[in-house]
């Protein structure tokens, strides 16, 4: 089909003004979060599952690649068309259809803001648990696509662990449930399976997700410390002595100085590294237990312990960790994020050899990562216009990936693969795994046209000719 | 037939001779709905899985992979079968990691051994265990890592089960209300795809978002996409203090008032479980002079101390404010002995009723009323007898029919209320499981319940990784 043409029958399913297909309009799609960029041939913003459905039938039959997009934060290419076609933005879809306090589930459109649900359960004295950094901006959408986690996935685990069922389009329009407000249901786990597939084996026009009660009661602690080793040695002690902490947040001296020209949390300018150790639950026990967390803190060479007495002294220590991805984009124009994850007893062998990354490839790191799961998110500082320093920057991510894997980790513990992975897959998986991941992505979508090029790497021999 | 001994010598090659059993006596323990296999085979390794896997399918064999049998009853009778895979040998703890919380174990690992594995110096374990090592053979293994850890899962069978067997059917227990599911505390698996391949995915890190998430697909798959072979799951550190508060209630009304009202509360049980008298009578173990009233609930508390101790005060409170019957506290051995003999309530059962049906209902949470209501309505107008398990918290609940098989009659309206039971738990939005049924009635049960809008994507996983049909074929949903 000619792209006028499909323009035409998209405005029939949408309605015109919601379809764009400008130059400047596909240019605006071109991009996400990550280094890469290509343009679609359209962009439709479909205001229900019928229209999503229309759409999707139509590439289908066409055979036109089509890729849904929340807020496009994601740091990996997720959504950039690089075979072209159309992007199915939700924008539109944002409502919270039902929050169902009997059964603790919210149902919602793929469009709404992460922060927005969070914000309305909040009256109610409920949390949305996952909480990437990112969710003033982020759509569940892209957390269901993702897999998102963020500081409190520590204790509650992450996006997958926090979604009941799902209203999926399949590739050639059929529109599905699976799983539902009640869990455990008898067959495949497919919501369990699609969570985190980037959007490349279904497109989610609703989802239902788990509800919990608020903690009675929180503490929030800075432990401030002289070397980054002592801060890692905390962090695997903490886990070690069995203690889970609702969360266990690292950040490192440069993180620290970005952190405090920009919002001024208060950290200590000259420390080597911070944790904000966080404890919540039921009150009772809960002195007792921070206080054998200041002993392993002692242990470890603590410098400071600063307990957070007030809301909005937490709220204080948590401005620096939220604010910190912006304050370190002062520092240079661009950074990439590698979110390679080890065993949490690695990390203090993991950052050691970060930094030796640093030095070896001459790029600035910062690190502000969560701790607790072993998650880092080495944070390499650079200016995209200098080709040979992004070239040493990519080196350089990679290397670190590599020894996450070398470590007993892996390549990502919540950005995903998308584009920018693609190669590292192969640091953890044998082409058989890979290609039992073609086969689930050929019973869902044999004609690939759901987000294709991503998160599976091209077979061995393909990769072969091509060089010849 | 004869395809199985052409290939037999293959089998052997792979396996040794002394670990093929093909004999009457041999393999008719591990016949499936009265369907005995022709050869029994124990492969030593996934490396060993993976040839007997791969020499299968060259011939489309029928294969069904077999842990200790105990949820064998569940399913479809097969379609075919022609050869079991024991994982009785894949029997390694291959990496016991207490200070990262993660261990790997092969498939075949006991439930049992697993926790007594990860008991303190003093033994103070998750199960009790002086009361397994009476009970069954000795552990696999008499070496402890002495790191007071445990594996937050309690399924059934705890004595038997194999680790293998419990996630391959997505098999949880009560405490589920405070730890969650299979799904949230695996992080890494192994497997063997039905055309042989090893596959693995995730590992010993507890966040992983670098591709497809295998392990859920493979999670309750039933046997039905591979033959799960090791896996890597989270551990916890034993809780400071266990205790286990039961009240007993005469009528459901009070019963159902105490349960929402402590659900209600800030508090964090880590089950809640509603049973019936007839339950209640049937745990083992029973020494105590308590008296279960018309309706008992346990609630298991697993925290610190000072917790345990909150909760305890307020929930006793709360109990006496709905007229409880009769109240009493268990802590530690007794907390543990409790919660295990619950879990053998099935497999006791089974024994005194040989005709026995378990049904297994998943609704959402909200309809846990209704749904224990109508069980206890059409069940006793039925003249049926039954013992009932309800997690009061996670909206499912478990149904013992006390069949003794010869009574047709009965077994006849066990049947016809089941279907009764399904349909009022898809109004509920869940579903209905048969775990266990005599091989004759099968035919007319709904043994996976009603298919969902899911069941094509289904059949096109099924079809996609298993096309010649010989894992466990037939037995699962739909027939697949
Ligand atoms: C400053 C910053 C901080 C961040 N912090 C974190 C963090 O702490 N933790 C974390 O996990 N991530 C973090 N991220 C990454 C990112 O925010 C998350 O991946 C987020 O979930 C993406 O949401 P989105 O709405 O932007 O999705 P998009 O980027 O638009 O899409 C993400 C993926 O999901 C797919 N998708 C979108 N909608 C649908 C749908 N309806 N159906 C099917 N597939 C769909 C897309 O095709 C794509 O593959 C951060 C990013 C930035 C820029």
């Amino acid at each position: 089909m000619e792209k006028p043409e499909l323009i035409v029958r998209l405005k029939e399913i949408v309605g015109s003004e919601h379809v764009l297909s400008s130059d400047m309009d596909l240019e605006l799609y071109s991009y996400d979060a990550s280094l890469d960029r290509a343009t679609p041939d359209a962009v439709v913003l479909p205001g229900s599952t019928e229209e999503v459905s229309k759409v999707v039938t139509l590439a289908y039959k066409e055979k036109i690649p089509f890729i849904g997009r929340g807020s496009g934060t994601n740091l990996t290419g997720g959504t950039i068309p690089i075979k072209g076609g159309i992007i199915i933005h939700f924008s539109r879809m944002n409502r919270i259809l039902e929050i169902d306090i009997p059964n603790r589930t919210a149902t919602v459109q793929p469009g709404v803001i992460t922060l927005d649900l969070q914000t309305h359960v909040a009256k109610l004295g409920f949390i949305y648990a996952p909480d990437p950094a990112s969710q003033k901006v982020s759509t569940l959408g892209g957390n269901f696509g993702e897999n998102s986690g963020g500081p409190h996935c520590l204790k509650y685990g992450v996006t997958t662990n926090h979604i009941l069922g799902a209203e999926v389009v399949l590739d050639d329009g059929t529109v599905i449930w699976t799983g539902g407000k009640a869990q455990n249901n008898p067959g495949y786990d497919l919501t369990g399976l699609l969570v985190g597939s980037e959007g490349t084996l279904v497109i989610a026009t609703k989802l239902i997700l788990k509800l919990i009660r608020a903690p009675e009661a929180v503490k929030t602690m800075l432990a401030i410390y002289n070397t980054i080793e002592d801060g890692a040695n905390t962090v695997s002690a903490i886990i070690a002595e069995g203690i889970i902490p609702a969360t266990l947040e690292m950040m490192d001296n440069k993180v620290i100085q970005a952190v405090e020209a920009s919002v001024h949390a208060g950290y200590p300018l000259d420390a080597a590294a911070v944790l904000i150790i966080e404890l919540d639950g039921m009150p009772d026990g809960m002195d007792k237990k921070a206080e054998k967390i200041s002993e392993i803190c002692n242990r470890h060479h603590v410098r400071e312990i600063r307990l957070a007495k007030t809301e909005s002294e937490r709220a204080g220590l948590w401005a620096g960790r939220k604010g910190a991805f912006g304050a370190v984009a002062r520092l240079r124009p661009s950074y990439m994020c590698c979110d390679g994850t080890v065993p949490r007893t690695r990390l203090p062998e993991a950052l050691a050899k970060v930094m030796e990354v640093s030095k070896k490839y001459d790029v600035p790191i910062g690190n502000v990562f969560h701790a607790g799961d072993g998650n880092l998110h080495p944070l390499i500082m650079f200016d995209e216009r200098d080709e040979e320093e992004k070239e040493r920057v990519l080196k350089a991510g990679s290397e670190i990936l590599k020894i996450c894997a070398d470590l007993g980790g892996t390549i990502s513990g919540e950005h995903g693969v998308g584009i920018e992975k693609l190669k590292e897959t192969r640091l953890i998986f044998c082409e058989q795994d890979l290609e039992f991941a073609r086969q689930i992505k050929k019973a869902f979508d044999p004609m690939d046209l759901l987000n294709p090029g991503k998160m599976i790497p091209e077979p061995e021999t393909t990769i072969k000719t091509m060089e010849f | 037939m004869t395809d199985l001994n052409n290939r037999c010598d293959e089998l052997m090659a792979i396996v040794g001779p002394e670990h093929i059993r093909t004999g009457d006596g041999d393999v008719e323990q591990y016949a499936v709905d009265g369907m005995t296999p022709k050869a029994v085979v124990f492969p030593k390794d996934t490396q060993q899985v993976s040839d007997v896997v791969t020499c299968a399918n060259l011939k489309s064999l029928a294969v069904i992979p077999f842990g200790s049998g105990t949820k064998m009853a569940a399913g479809h009778p097969p379609k075919r079968l022609d050869m079991v895979i024991s994982t009785a040998r894949l029997n390694r703890m291959v990496d016991v990691d207490t200070d990262n919380l993660t261990f790997t174990v092969e498939a075949g690992v006991k439930f049992r051994d697993i926790q007594a594995r990860l008991a303190t110096e003093e033994d103070r374990c998750y199960l009790p265990l002086e009361d397994l090592e009476t009970e069954t053979e000795a552990f696999i293994c008499s070496e402890r890592s002495h790191s007071g850890c445990f594996m937050p899962l309690d399924p059934p069978f705890a004595t038997s089960a194999t680790i293998g067997g419990i996630l391959a059917s997505n098999s949880t227990g009560p405490r589920r209300l405070l730890y969650g599911l299979p799904r949230d505390i695996l992080t890494g698996i192994r497997f063997v795809t039905p055309d042989g391949a090893i596959v693995g995915t995730g590992g010993k890190t507890v966040k992983n978002v670098s591709g497809y998430d295998f392990s859920k697909l493979m999670i309750g798959s039933a046997g039905s996409l591979g033959v799960l072979c090791e896996m890597t799951l989270r551990l916890l550190p034993l809780p400071e203090r266990m205790e286990t508060i039961l009240v007993s209630f005469d009528s459901f009304k009070n019963t159902s008032a105490f349960v929402e009202a402590i659900l209600d509360a800030q508090l964090l049980p880590a089950a809640v479980e509603v049973m019936n008298k007839r339950a209640f009578e049937g745990f083992k173990n029973n020494k105590s002079d308590f008296v279960p009233g018309h309706y008992a609930v346990a609630v298991a508390l697993e925290t610190y101390g000072e917790a345990v101790d909150r909760m305890k005060l307020e929930m006793l409170g709360i109990a006496k404010d709905f007229e409880a019957e009769d109240s009493i506290v268990f802590s530690e051995d007794g907390h543990r002995l409790f919660w295990h003999s619950m879990g053998n309530l099935q497999a006791s059962m089974a024994d005194r009723f040989p005709g026995m049906i378990t049904a297994k209902l998943n609704y959402q949470i909200s309809d846990w009323k209704n749904i224990i209501q109508f069980t206890d309505d059409t069940l006793s107008s039925n003249l049926l007898e039954y013992t009932l398990l309800c997690h009061a918290g996670n909206g499912g609940c478990t149904i013992n029919f006390l069949l003794d098989g010869d009574d047709t009659a009965a077994s006849e309206r066990a049947v016809s209320t089941i279907g009764l039971l399904l349909e009022q738990t898809c109004k509920a939005n869940g579903n209905l499981v048969v775990q266990t049924a005599p091989t004759n009635l099968k035919k007319d049960l709904p043994l996976w319940g009603k298919p969902r809008f899911d069941f094509p994507v289904m059949e096109r996983i099924k079809n996609q990784l298993d096309p010649k049909g010989i894992m466990s074929p037939g037995c699962f949903v739909g027939g697949l």
